[in-house]
């Protein structure tokens, strides 16, 4: 199957562009893996991009997992990202699916102020926010994360999913209604089912947002047996101003950096085939 | 975001010159106790002292000093009171995370205030937030049974007549080099602003650098550089500074300030400044300086604990007080301390005041030293002990007569802010003397109409 | 209008459907509408009634001052600069990213290279990297002395670069692009190749067989049928920048030299949690909402007229 014949000359000049960019993103990966093995010494002394001399400095690693408690905030993260999603899952499907399946009074105004909120400045509702969690007991909560994270992503997965609801055939939902299914029955067992790649994909890049969120964990948690990987990280950086570690910092940069890379890695497809959907309204 | 903040920020304090001698002058007049706290005297205060019970919440920051100082003082506190369940709130972000909590009136109940983001102490007494210690500090004695006023270094600073805060740290700014390098090429420390010029212009012919500063947290600049600076200026009358700190009107182009910022002009023009400090923060700059990258930093005594781990073999600090005089002027000290308060909301006031009654003793300035490298605010005799050569070197400066000790004056934080600016600014060529007194006279017009 | 007619007529028992129907409608809203309603309206309803009182944000005490705050924002020099700063960086990144999405995603989809799988997995990466670790990086690529980029400059001109890019006010600003753009491609990049595949596959043979040109099919095919999504994209981009644009710049330059980086979104913070003046900085945050609306709106309205042009 070749019905494009492609210029050559455009087609060498894009695949140049492409191993260029690779180059630019995978490098700094790479770079930041090569910083993880090295001593301050080599950092100062050596040119940026030299390898890291031997022995590795594989005790970087190490030195951070245990020095930092990083093996603490990377169960933290995983709680919260993990909680988040579900919670983020729940409230944004069933709203999202009322929103595109249903039209009631005000519908379409519940609709602008969902997306219109992606429009708030998320810094000023800090100091507000504060004071609401500790009226309500939440802070140094977990649960108080995970509620906050997953209302922050409404607005991103109530838009995806209202997509994906509504890109179903409606003759789906309209036989399954005469075989006298109930609202609730046509949603849980036909309607969810296939809006399966929109749910995955949004759960996806909500966990991408969730896991790598940093300014409200930093107010929210002060007990750093509570801290997630960012608030970590940052605690660690604040603390190399006057302790300089870049080793183990890179090594740190790097443990956070994995897991993320891995779920892109698996659910790749997913994503994009979700973006499909809820990109074309 | 400048590390020391609160040494700008911090309350203003007068720090006389005899107290400082008393302090740290050579070993023979200091007090006889100075090598006997024993445990056994501890002991002897804990017996008289109640059983303290409840919770007892302490906020520290932990940046260059380290945490093993509060670490062993917390738990030998814990040992006199083992019914005390004492929670800290420590860290390098204790400040930001800890700020909500002051705002809705919960706070800890001590503080110690460093670090970036530390409680504004001025704004903090305007609120009501911290507690009135002008009674009991006048007569509380450590657990030595030693009067805590009689022990400090520096007293407490107060405003409006009253005392909320008890300074903890004390040490001063200044400008390091590295000896070695200067004995081995021949070069002098210079004396003075005419002596710096010339050795800097003999570094530089040398192939390195003369000065290097962490432009991104310029309060270094203005710290270490430009408040003795105007100082000097100003015939070695400290009260410039007061006159900066109250934003008295002209104050900006007054000729001491316009002078001082003359000489950053003169280092700007002959290539004395390291170009690539705009770029830098201070970890940046002082490794550039430790790898003789640069010859000379403005910095802090902390400098040679923080830097340990990365100071090359041989690398010997050198300090100067200031480098801003005219020949045959007296060097001037800009201190920084940091200080410790007691929240007025404090759930437990009692346990915050036993805690300062048993830190202020001699026993643990000796182990602040040594731990921290830094001074503590309380007269010690250091020689026998493992302080930092440098600590004992200032100690040399702080005992000298040729020696002025500015006062440690608060800069309202809008003002800081635009400090910062227009001297990276003027550094960096980009606007002139001029320009900043300009800029600054407004700023302070803006600060002064908003009281 | 979508479900519920043909329901009424099956059953006849209308009331208790349309009973049931809003029993179930409500069950779906409410839960999600109050949680939404108490940790995000209620918040922002708060952090906006800051913005007419003089307070410092480390205390109880508050004084209403009405619109005073925002009568200081009009002579306050910074905010103007911040505000073109923020549009300079909105243009620059819609631009820089849109043109190498574009080119991305029409290159990994029509132009069958080889590799393209892996090229699409490589190109997110910068988008799931946090922004701590993105700062870091970067501070170390700019690095004056350490640098990556001032090491490569001196290895090609054989003499050494010491350019303080973040720290000199006449680049500092430009330097903050290039991360920006770098960590904001991948994404729309894919937003874009999932449009492009959605496009049917006759539209372009046809258009071979009339022999059209590469060129000639992008702009006559792909564009107008992906319009939708670079049209979200472009708002997208717009909006993240205006309220995201806090968090590249605290861990690049924290809006220095000398306020050459500020942006509204760091002066907010800088002002309300440095300052000490919570209020003015929440009149901040008004700004930014009201810029976001109105630059939203116009886009829109500029896009529109296009789309309408080109298919």
């Amino acid at each position: 199957m070749r019905p494009f014949a492609v210029n050559r000359i455009p087609r060498w000049i894009s695949g140049a562009v492409l191993v260029l960019w690779a180059f630019c993103v995978v490098y700094p990966v790479f770079w930041s893996i090569m910083g993880s093995l090295k001593d301050n010494q080599q950092f100062f002394n050596g040119k940026a991009w030299a390898l890291p001399k031997f022995p590795l400095l594989w005790s970087n690693f190490s030195y951070t997992w245990e020095t930092y408690h990083f093996g603490r905030y990377f169960v933290n993260s995983i709680v919260v990202t993990v909680g988040s999603m579900a919670l983020a899952l729940l409230l944004s499907a069933t709203t999202g699916y009322v929103l595109a399946r249903y039209t009631f009074k005000g519908s379409g105004l519940l609709y602008y102020f969902y997306i219109s909120s992606l429009m708030i400045p998320a810094i000023l509702t800090l100091v507000p926010m504060f004071f609401l969690f500790d009226t309500l007991h939440l802070t140094n909560s977990l649960t108080g994360l995970i509620l906050l994270y997953a209302i922050g992503a409404l607005p991103f997965g109530i838009f995806v999913i209202m997509g994906f609801f509504k890109s179903l055939p409606r003759e789906l939902s309209e036989s399954a209604t005469m075989d006298g299914a109930s609202h609730y029955g046509v949603f849980l067992r036909i309607m969810l089912p296939l809006a399966m790649p929109g749910l995955i994909t949004v759960s996806i890049v909500n966990a991408l947002s969730f896991w790598n969120e940093y300014p409200l964990a930093l107010i929210l948690m002060n007990d750093p047996g509570r801290y997630t990987l960012p608030v970590g990280l940052a605690v660690m950086q604040g603390e190399m101003q006057y302790r300089t570690e870049w080793g183990p910092l890179f090594a740190g940069l790097f443990i956070s950096m994995v897991p993320i890379l891995l779920l892109y890695a698996i659910f790749q497809s997913r994503i994009n085939e979700g973006l499909v959907a809820g990109a074309v309204k | 975001m400048l590390k020391r903040k609160a040494s700008l920020t911090a309350t203003a304090l007068m720090l006389l010159m005899s107290g400082v001698l008393a302090a740290c002058g050579g070993g023979d007049n200091n007090k006889e106790n100075a090598s006997t706290p024993t445990s056994g005297t501890s002991k002897n205060g804990a017996a008289e002292t109640a059983q303290l019970k409840g919770d007892f919440e302490i906020q520290y920051f932990v940046g260059g000093y380290g945490d093993a100082w509060w670490k062993s003082m917390i738990a030998g506190f814990k040992e006199l009171h083992p019914d005390l369940n004492i929670k800290e709130s420590a860290g390098p972000k204790i400040n930001d995370q800890m700020k909500p909590r002051w705002i809705k009136n919960d706070p800890p109940d001590l503080v110690y205030i460093d670090g970036a983001g530390g409680l504004d102490v001025g704004q903090a007494v305007k609120d009501g937030q911290l507690m009135d210690l002008t009674e009991w500090f006048a007569s509380a004695e450590n657990v030595d049974g030693e009067k805590l006023s009689d022990v400090v270094i520096t007293q407490p600073s107060a405003i409006e007549g009253k005392l909320y805060t008890v300074p903890l740290v004390f040490g001063s700014w200044g400008t390091f080099y590295d000896k070695a390098l200067f004995s081995k090429n021949g070069w002098e420390a210079p004396k003075d602003f005419d002596s710096f010029v010339t050795v800097s212009e003999k570094i530089k012919a040398a192939g390195i650098a003369p000065y290097i500063h962490p432009g991104v947290y310029t309060g270094y600049l203005i710290g270490g550089f430009l408040f003795p600076a105007m100082v000097s200026a100003n015939g070695d009358d400290p009260s410039i500074l007061q006159d900066v700190s109250d934003l008295k009107p002209g104050i900006f182009k007054s000729e001491p300030v316009m002078k001082a910022v003359g000489q950053l002009v003169t280092m700007r023009d002959k290539g004395l400044i390291d170009k690539a400090a705009v770029a830098l923060n201070h970890t940046d700059s002082q490794m550039q300086f430790l790898q003789h990258k640069d010859a000379f930093i403005p910095n802090g005594l902390w400098l040679p604990n923080e830097m340990a781990k990365d100071t090359p073999e041989g690398f010997e600090f050198g300090y100067i007080p200031s480098i801003s005089q005219a020949p045959g002027g007296k060097y001037v000290a800009n201190p920084y301390t940091s200080p410790m308060a007691i929240a007025s909301k404090a759930k437990n006031p009692e346990a915050a005041k036993a805690f300062i009654q048993y830190i202020f003793t001699k026993k643990a300035a000796i182990e602040w030293a040594e731990k921290t490298g830094a001074l503590m605010n309380l007269k010690v005799d250091l020689d026998s002990s493992k302080a930092s050569e440098v600590s004992k070197g200032a100690i040399k400066f702080y005992s000298s007569d040729n020696l002025i000790v500015a006062p440690a004056v608060p800069i309202q934080a809008d003002v800081n802010k635009e400090m910062e600016n227009a001297t990276l600014a003027l550094t960096d060529n980009k606007i002139q003397a001029d320009e900043w007194a300009e800029r600054m006279e407004k700023i302070a017009e803006k600060v002064r109409s908003q009281k | 209008m979508q479900l519920s007619l043909p329901e009424f007529h099956v059953r006849g028992d209308c009331m208790t459907a349309a009973w049931k129907r809003r029993l179930f409608i409500a069950s779906f809203v409410w839960p999600t509408l109050i949680l939404f309603l108490v940790f995000t309206v209620y918040p922002v309803l708060r952090g906006l009634h800051y913005s007419l009182f003089d307070w410092s944000g480390s205390a109880e005490s508050m004084d209403y001052i009405g619109l005073r705050n925002f009568k200081d924002m009009a002579s306050d020099p910074v905010i103007a600069k911040a505000i073109r700063n923020d549009y300079f960086l909105v243009f620059s990144k819609i631009f820089g990213i849109m043109l190498l999405a574009v080119f991305f995603a029409v290159a990994l989809t029509r132009l069958k290279l080889r590799g393209s799988k892996f090229y699409r997995f490589a190109f997110f990466f910068p988008n799931v990297m946090s922004v701590v670790v993105i700062g870091v990086l970067w501070r170390f690529i700019y690095n004056p002395k350490l640098g990556i980029l001032n090491g490569l400059l001196s290895e090609t001109q054989g003499k050494p670069v010491e350019t303080p890019w973040l720290g000199d006010s006449s680049y500092a600003l430009l330097a903050l692009l290039p991360p920006a753009i770098w960590a904001g491609v991948g994404f729309f990049m894919i937003l874009l190749i999932a449009g492009i595949k959605g496009i049917p596959e006759p539209l372009y043979e046809s258009a071979q067989i009339d022999g059209a040109r590469q060129w000639k099919q992008f702009w006559h095919i792909t564009v107008p049928l992906v319009w939708e999504q670079i049209k979200v994209s472009i708002v997208l981009i717009m909006l993240t920048s205006l309220n995201g644009s806090f968090a590249i710049v605290s861990v690049m330059t924290e809006g220095g030299p000398d306020n050459a980086t500020q942006v509204l979104g760091y002066y907010l913070y800088q002002m309300g949690f440095k300052q000490y003046h919570m209020g003015y900085a929440s009149a901040i945050g008004i700004v930014i909402l009201v810029l976001s609306l109105v630059t939203t709106i116009m886009l829109q309205r500029i896009m529109k007229r296009d789309s309408v042009e080109l298919s």
